[in-house]
């Protein structure tokens, strides 16, 4: 079984991110640039799966400027077979992305695909779900645990009243949380060989999964600064500013 | 010590400053009355919360008068006993001295009370794009006040120096009672002796800093961390010099493996190499561009050819950045149950072989049942040498023991022209040794000076000098 992994490049979680004056955009000069977590975590996983034996190949798939090349070779080191770019100088949105996919699943006939529940730049939470309609196969999304079967998986999901336990069948769309694994450190002497592993690249256009949907972005913003607490003496102070706010 | 009022010092202090915080209360006397060290009780007569420079004022003019003895205190992460007070001293705690007075983006200065935190320092630089470069391991509870007390260093003196090389300017109260205001956050003065760098790293023994304005910097370019498996000691230094001519390094750490062992069993962390190795050394670097991760490799590789270099790590984000950080920051807390006797050592870098080699002969002879813990900041020339005490021994026959010990390991430290201490400072814990660290003059010469600014002897009597 192969098993597809996708990786977004986005800036860092821990980086404190600043909005451009002009609104257009976050800056990223500078700024360090990373996996995205949830991505990290998924190709953690198809990692364990293909060392406990149970597949064969692992691909990771970013869809992307080159400089997304720099994560791929990263996903590399950390232990994936090969890599593919689908080169685009575009910004797109989820169902575009979700179309690209489709169109290497149909090359490459995965047995599952790995993605991160969401991105953390756009936090859309939708290329999974909308990859697995387009592609007609069962989706598990937030998954905490995934166990392989014959033909089958059981994914833990992670769900506003608690853990929900799903059966899918194979091939499918998983989509992974924070709790499921702790992705691995690189090992220097992969990131070596990684750079002799193959990466290729497919233009977008190669793949004619039509026009971008009709969404634009039109502006960022910061969100709004909160004002500045003040320290009162006593619970007198505390009622009467209150008061002056009118809030009591 | 010769007469100091012990007894009867509270009710003078409540007499004089009827405002101040006096408290009395086993629990705190207990809590403030020692720093991180363990080899002395507390036993303070009281602790004084001071909240302004005008009730420190008060309170050393009474102090003065009166001869109380006065324990300077700051967040009490101290490892020489410079905070501890065990004679019945009156403790003098900066906890409610909190205030961020002045933040000038122009200076690019922070004007700080002295009980401000450190981490809160590196906050608040964070938040105006700025950034505070001292850091270690007890930045969460370390006071900046305690920082200039010490000229605390920590893990990015490499890149950054030490706390003397932040401080703008600093405002003290001395034993006469006099406030001073050296050097105002000037870049420049030269108009004689610079009495702030007098104040830095004197422990408490001059006065009492009350606040200080600290320089913030740039941001730092986006880092990687490395953390590697070392062949031995005689290719420590081999590394550091292969990755200090190829990369920005930012920090260049070490620890023995019986370090990694105790930090992975206190912090329950995974193994970080497949191989064993003997040594580790964590690495970390600007990294802005995937040139300098190439070239990290290409050095990684070189080290490698060399047998200088077992295996290896990298970060590949930032929380993985801070996960190899725990290997390093989490030593320290995870013998300290044992608890251990602290060594401080430095030497000049082109040294640091040669004394590695010398320490390890001498250990093997003069401490063989003792267990070692090493690890430091060996690009600054700084080994901490931390003698873990057996569980069945005395805590006072330990110490004796280790007394030993550092007579020996402190004349080897000397006669390569090294310091018995790098960072934690002499205190209590290392006095009886200045004489291996400076000559009989020098020391005259600083009791002169401990004379000047604290004529009665008020302040700290019994560390350092
Ligand atoms: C886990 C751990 C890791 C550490 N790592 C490092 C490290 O890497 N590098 C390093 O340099 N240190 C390190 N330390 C030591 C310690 O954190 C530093 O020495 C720190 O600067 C002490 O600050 P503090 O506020 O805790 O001071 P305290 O321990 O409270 O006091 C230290 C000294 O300063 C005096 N003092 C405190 N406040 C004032 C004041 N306002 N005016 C005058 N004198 C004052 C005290 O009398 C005492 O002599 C570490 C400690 C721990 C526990």
């Amino acid at each position: 079984m192969k098993i597809l992994v996708g990786i977004k490049r986005v800036v860092d979680y821990n980086v404190r991110v600043r909005v451009l004056p002009d609104g257009s955009g976050v800056d990223t000069d500078g700024v360090k640039m990373s996996v995205n977590p949830f991505d990290e975590i998924a190709l953690e996983e198809a990692l364990r799966i293909k060392e406990a034996g149970k597949a064969e190949e692992v691909i990771v798939v970013s869809v992307g400027g080159d400089e997304c090349q720099q994560q791929l070779r990263t996903g590399l080191a950390m232990g994936a077979d090969r890599a593919i770019q689908v080169k685009t100088g575009e910004s797109l949105q989820p169902l575009s992305v979700a179309r690209a996919f489709l169109k290497i699943i149909e090359r490459e006939q995965p047995g599952l695909v790995i993605l991160g529940k969401q991105a953390i730049d756009d936090d859309n939470s939708q290329t999974g779900q909308m990859l697995a309609a387009l592609w007609d196969r069962p989706q598990a999304t937030f998954a905490s645990k995934l166990t392989l079967s014959d033909g089958s998986a059981t994914v833990v999901r992670e769900v506003d009243i608690g853990l929900e336990t799903i059966e899918i069948d194979l091939p499918a769309v998983v989509t992974v949380d924070l709790r499921l694994n702790e992705p691995r450190f690189v090992k220097l002497p992969d990131i070596m060989k990684a750079k002799r592993k193959p990466l290729d690249v497919v233009p977008l256009e190669d793949l004619d999964v039509g026009a971008d949907s009709n969404l634009s972005v039109t502006k960022f913003a910061p969100p709004a600064q909160r004002a500045k607490g003040i320290m009162v003496e006593d619970a007198a102070q505390l009622v009467q500013e209150l008061k002056n706010r009118g809030l009591v | 010590m010769v007469n100091f009022k012990t007894s009867g010092a509270t009710d003078a202090l409540r007499r004089a400053c009827p405002e101040l915080r006096l408290v009395t209360e086993a629990g705190v006397l207990a809590s403030h009355g020692r720093d991180w060290t363990r080899f002395r009780e507390p036993a303070p007569c009281a602790v004084a919360f001071p909240k302004s420079v005008q009730q420190v004022c008060e309170l050393v003019a009474c102090a003065s008068a009166e001869r109380i003895p006065l324990v300077p205190s700051g967040g009490r992460t101290g490892l020489s006993g410079g905070a501890v007070a065990a004679h019945g001293e009156v403790v003098v705690s900066f906890d409610r001295m909190r205030r961020v007075l002045d933040f000038d983006p122009i200076d690019r200065t922070v004007t700080v009370e002295a009980g401000v935190v450190t981490a809160a320092v590196q906050e608040l630089a964070r938040t105006r794009n700025l950034y505070y470069p001292v850091s270690f391991a007890s930045e969460g509870s370390s006071q900046i006040g305690g920082n200039v007390a010490t000229n605390a260093g920590g893990i990015r003196v490499l890149r950054y120096g030490l706390t003397r090389e932040q401080v703008a300017g600093l405002k003290v109260v001395t034993g006469r009672g006099e406030v001073l205001e050296c050097n105002r956050g000037l870049v420049k003065n030269a108009s004689g002796y610079d009495l702030r760098h007098l104040f830095i790293g004197s422990e408490g023994t001059l006065g009492l800093v009350v606040e200080a304005t600290l320089r913030l910097t740039d941001p730092p370019l986006p880092s990687k961390v490395m953390l590697l498996g070392v062949g031995g000691m005689d290719a420590l230094m081999n590394v550091f010099d292969t990755l200090r001519a190829d990369l920005a390094l930012t920090a260049f750490e070490f620890f023995t493996d019986r370090a990694l062992h105790y930090v992975r069993a206190g912090l329950g962390l995974p193994k970080p190499l497949d191989t064993a190795c003997p040594l580790y050394v964590i690495a970390e670097f600007d990294c802005p561009t995937g040139a300098e991760e190439d070239r990290a490799m290409a050095s990684f590789e070189r080290c490698v050819q060399q047998n200088w270099l077992l295996d290896g790590v990298i970060s590949q984000n930032d929380r993985q950045v801070a996960e190899l950080w725990r290997y390093r920051e989490g030593i320290s807390e995870s013998i300290s149950h044992f608890p251990p006797y602290k060594n401080d050592l430095s030497v000049t870098i082109s040294r640091v072989p040669e004394f590695l080699q010398r320490m390890d002969e001498l250990v093997d002879e003069i401490c063989p049942d003792f267990e070692v813990v090493w690890y430091g900041h060996i690009g600054d020339g700084n080994l901490h040498m931390n003698i873990l005490k057996p569980g069945a021994m005395e805590l006072s026959e330990f110490e004796s023991r280790s007394h030993e010990i550092s007579e020996k390991t402190y004349a080897l430290t000397q006669s390569i022209g090294g310091s018995i201490s790098a960072e934690h400072g002499i205190g209590l814990l290392k006095r009886p040794w200045l004489n291996r660290a400076h000559s009989a003059a020098e020391i005259e010469m600083m009791q002169g000076i401990k004379n000047v600014f604290d004529p009665a002897g008020i302040f700290n009597p019994g560390k350092l000098l």
